[in-house]
């Protein structure tokens, strides 16, 4: 069964078509990888699928549920998460209360109390590597740090499906084979669909994607299998042949 | 004899809202191009009325003068709150820009309240009315209203017609692409601020020509609420239309004071500004959308 | 347990800081008066803090709250007088109708400017109090312009000498408890879901519904509590010390630059900041009435900017990051 499901989804901005009659599905527990360069609408389609925007035509199903309408924080309780390309923490807050905050939101946030979220937090820290800046104000960590936490945020939320906006932009190529790793080790464990987006074709990223999807100008050129995807003409064209380098790959 | 009353309110409405449309196109610049609201912008309008206070009875000079005057003071007074205060607020939590430029009004205000004392003033300069028939026009008036004209001509041509109007223009379309394009950013930024403060003490001038003895350090609260009126009327990002806003506005006001007239055992005058105040809810409430600009 | 208790530790400095107040105002002579203000103060900040503070959204039309809660104290004791032996009761009913119509004014509100955005909101409540100030004088509610005189009433209904003990004494004794509850309140709410749902909000409003959080809810949940307390404070310290109520003095934008000040000066989102706040601006003020009679809201504006610009957290934030490994710290929020 799917667990999201977008069919035919247009938004346009102005007379600009962001995204352009896209369709795509995800399984539950499944890793999807999305490259798209700047401007090929992955974050619009991002936020098409958190709610920020509502597509001007077609419809998102999540667990076969109609929620092309429904606000974003009515999407989170679902279980949908999501980091951001330039990190948002929540600066005046500790690292444990951003944290705790998707706990108190998410899937389980009406079971959760203010405690217990703040337990969960102290959970996700731990597994983060994050225990020495549990009571640092979020603002003054370091950008590899904010997007630490702001995974454990989104992990804290305990979601179905964990939106990835180009998590690994930035890092060292160490760190980001040890980020992928984890986050895939947990995705894993909790059954989460994880969608990752990214604006090259990243071994760490591609390598681990069960499925892979290239947008460009806005419309899907390829959706597939990620051996078969990466060996799409298209796709070489695009990433692999005609800068003449691989770019991470 | 109604009918004779409207058609006087509708022309003396337009000539006034030329004059408050004018006087809200710096509020617009400085939101357009620096996303900043500048909530003392009454404030800045009632130092033109005190210069212009100071040209006529102190100096004896033709009031008309004192706007080339008022403009440059407002250019110094933005120029200096620019870079004392907003330059470093620009990316702070909006909360930062809305206080200070509040407490900039609020010092403004003490400042001269210190120098002249808060008691209502005025002056009368009587150069003859023009007589339509249905209402009778002083030429003060009419001056005022076409010297809004003027002015905002003039900057409408600057805007289209020097470097630094289209670099400020791109600034407002797209800051991050006009950095991009080799544009200052940052000069834009002061500079937008600074003719935005300086065609607001300037309008001031103009507005003291309907006020013969409204002046008082306290009198901007009321048209920084009916300058956020036009601001939403024309769009709060655009200098013109800001203008056209005032327009509209300046023909709401003396209609609807007139109408409230009608009716009564009501207070006309404090009605008209509540329909003011009204009006800017419904437009906030009705076009969110429209007037938010998603990002 | 001692965990639940140690949440409640920040309430023991505003406690022991308005016994202070108090216990100076009793016993020194003439000094009554200035601590009456400082309570005033106090309470406006506590107040104002709820919204300001932890949602980061200035409201220039607060003082209207206050406005509309004098209005309600002053509707109870003049449409009661007549009907005997309801003595105290009345001022009782007269805090519920004060404090009904500052949230149905919140909610009227809040209804339109909080589904807009920072600037969008503050340019919607710029005109909040005078809009209110001109309905009740254009369309002649409760006697208009000409305002509302109830001297006579509130001795009817209490007797001469408990009229002039609630105008002289008990008015500020329930200014000190308005204060203290909001205090109260701003903590119960700064430990429940509705504080971290704040604070996400005020950083990053964006974000925080990302995360599930329903903004406008909890933004209205802030304004009304906070707008609720302002017209308690509007029927304390307005409608009972001086009983008379007129549109042009309870719609004052003066008094909400106050609470702005207040509100900074101490530290926005802190619960001890309106205190410290308020008792610095309201002493200054006092002396710099005596020293540079005029000069006051001058000094405070520059202040204002200068924190504005220099130290955005005011005094407790400051104090807050000076003491973060220090045992200080859990008495300091």
């Amino acid at each position: 069964m799917s667990l999201l499901r977008l069919e035919n989804v247009t938004k346009q901005f102005g007379g600009l078509v962001a995204v352009n009659n896209v369709s795509f599905e995800i399984k539950e527990g499944e890793f999807l990888g999305i490259v798209g360069t700047n401007g090929s609408g992955k974050t619009t389609l991002f936020n098409v699928i958190n709610g920020v925007f509502f597509p001007e035509q077609g419809r998102v199903f999540f667990n076969d549920m109609d929620i092309t309408r429904t606000p974003s924080y009515k999407r989170a309780p679902l279980g949908i998460g999501r980091t951001f390309q330039i990190p948002r923490p929540f600066a005046s807050a500790t690292v444990r209360e951003n944290i705790a905050v998707g706990a108190m939101f998410g899937t389980m946030g009406k079971q959760l109390n203010v405690d217990q979220s703040l337990e969960v937090a102290d959970h996700v820290i731990e597994r983060m590597g994050l225990g020495k800046h549990r009571l640092k104000s979020a603002g003054l960590l370091t950008p590899v740090e904010k997007k630490l936490m702001e995974i454990g945020r989104a992990l804290a939320m305990r979601p179905r499906l964990l939106l990835m906006d180009e998590a690994m932009a930035g890092m060292h190529p160490n760190d980001i084979d040890d980020m992928v790793e984890m986050i895939i080790s947990i995705g894993k464990e909790e059954n989460i669909a994880i969608v990752a987006m990214v604006e090259h074709i990243m071994r760490a990223v591609v390598g681990m994607a069960e499925k892979l999807i290239v947008l460009d100008q806005g419309e899907k050129i390829v959706d597939a299998p990620t051996d078969e995807a990466l060996a799409d003409s298209r796709v070489v064209d695009a990433y692999l042949g005609k800068s003449g380098e691989t770019k991470d790959a | 004899m109604i009918f004779e009353q409207l058609m006087g309110n509708i022309v003396q409405g337009l000539i006034l809202g030329a004059v408050y449309g004018m006087a809200t196109m710096g509020l617009s610049l400085i939101f357009g191009v620096l996303k900043v609201v500048n909530v003392g912008h009454g404030a800045f309008i009632m130092v033109g009325a005190f210069i212009t206070l100071f040209f006529f009875n102190t100096l004896g000079l033709n009031p008309l003068l004192a706007i080339p005057v008022a403009f440059a003071v407002g250019l110094a007074i933005g120029l200096l709150f620019y870079h004392t205060a907003i330059k470093r607020l620009l990316n702070a939590p909006e909360l930062a820009t809305l206080l200070a430029t509040f407490s900039a009004g609020v010092l403004l205000e003490e400042s001269i309240k210190l120098i002249f004392g808060s008691e209502f003033r005025g002056y009368n300069w009587d150069i003859g009315n023009i007589d339509l028939g249905f209402t009778a026009l002083p030429v003060s008036k009419l001056y005022a209203c076409l010297g809004s004209v003027l002015i905002a001509l003039l900057l409408y041509i600057w805007f289209n017609r020097t470097r630094a109007g289209t670099a400020m223009r791109s600034v407002v379309e797209d800051s991050e692409g006009a950095r991009v394009c080799g544009v200052n950013v940052q000069g834009a930024y002061a500079m937008s601020f600074a003719i935005g403060i300086g065609l607001t003490v300037a309008s001031g001038v103009l507005l003291t020509m309907f006020i013969p003895v409204g002046i008082n350090p306290y009198m901007g609260g009321g048209y920084t609420l009916k300058a956020f009126v036009i601001a939403v009327l024309g769009g709060l990002a655009s200098p013109y239309g800001a203008f056209f806003g005032g327009l509209v506005f300046g023909f709401i006001e003396n209609t609807s004071y007139t109408l409230f007239a009608l009716l009564p055992g009501v207070e006309p005058f404090a009605l008209t500004r509540f329909l003011s105040f009204m009006i800017l809810l419904i437009i906030l409430l009705i076009r969110p959308t429209g007037i938010i600009k998603a990002k | 347990m001692n965990s639940k208790l140690k949440k409640y530790y920040p309430l023991l400095p505003v406690c022991v800081a308005y016994l202070i107040l108090f216990l100076v105002g009793r016993n020194v002579t003439g000094i009554w008066q200035l601590v009456s203000t400082l309570l005033f103060y106090c309470a406006l900040g506590q107040a104002f803090n709820i919204f300001l503070g932890m949602t980061g959204y200035v409201d220039f039309g607060y003082v209207a709250f206050l406005g509309v809660g004098t209005y309600g104290m002053a509707t109870a004791v003049t449409g009661l007088a007549g009907y005997e032996g309801l003595g105290v009761g009345v001022i009782v009913i007269g805090f519920a109708l004060a404090v009904i119509m500052a949230t149905l004014l919140s909610m009227a509100v809040g209804a339109v400017a909080l589904r807009l955005r920072g600037a969008y909101f503050a340019i919607a409540t710029i005109g909040v109090n005078e809009g209110f100030r001109y309905l009740i004088e254009g369309a002649n509610l409760w006697n208009g312009s000409s305002g509302m005189i109830f001297t006579a009433e509130l001795n009817q209904i209490l007797g001469r000498d408990l009229a002039g003990r609630v105008m002289t004494f008990w008015a500020d004794i329930l200014v000190l408890i308005i204060g203290v509850a909001a205090a109260v309140v701003t903590l119960l709410y700064m430990n429940s879901k509705i504080g971290y749902a704040l604070t996400a909000l005020r950083e990053d409003e964006d974000a925080a519904k990302v995360m599930g959080i329903h903004v406008t809810k909890f933004k209205i949940i802030a304004f009304i509590t906070s707008a609720s307390f302002a017209g308690m404070v509007g029927a304390a310290s307005w409608a009972l010390k001086t009983p008379y109520v007129f549109p042009p003095e309870v719609f004052e934008i003066h008094y909400t630059i106050e609470a702005i000040i207040i509100v900074m000066l101490g530290g926005a989102g802190t619960l001890m900041g309106p205190l410290v706040g308020a008792l610095i601006y309201g002493v200054s003020k006092y002396y710099l009435s005596i020293f540079l009679p005029g000069f006051q809201l001058f000094i405070f504006a520059l202040v204002i900017i200068v924190i504005i610009v220099l130290f955005p957290e005011g005094v407790v934030g400051v104090l807050k990051g000076k003491t973060r490994n220090n045992r200080l710290k859990q008495l300091i929020l």
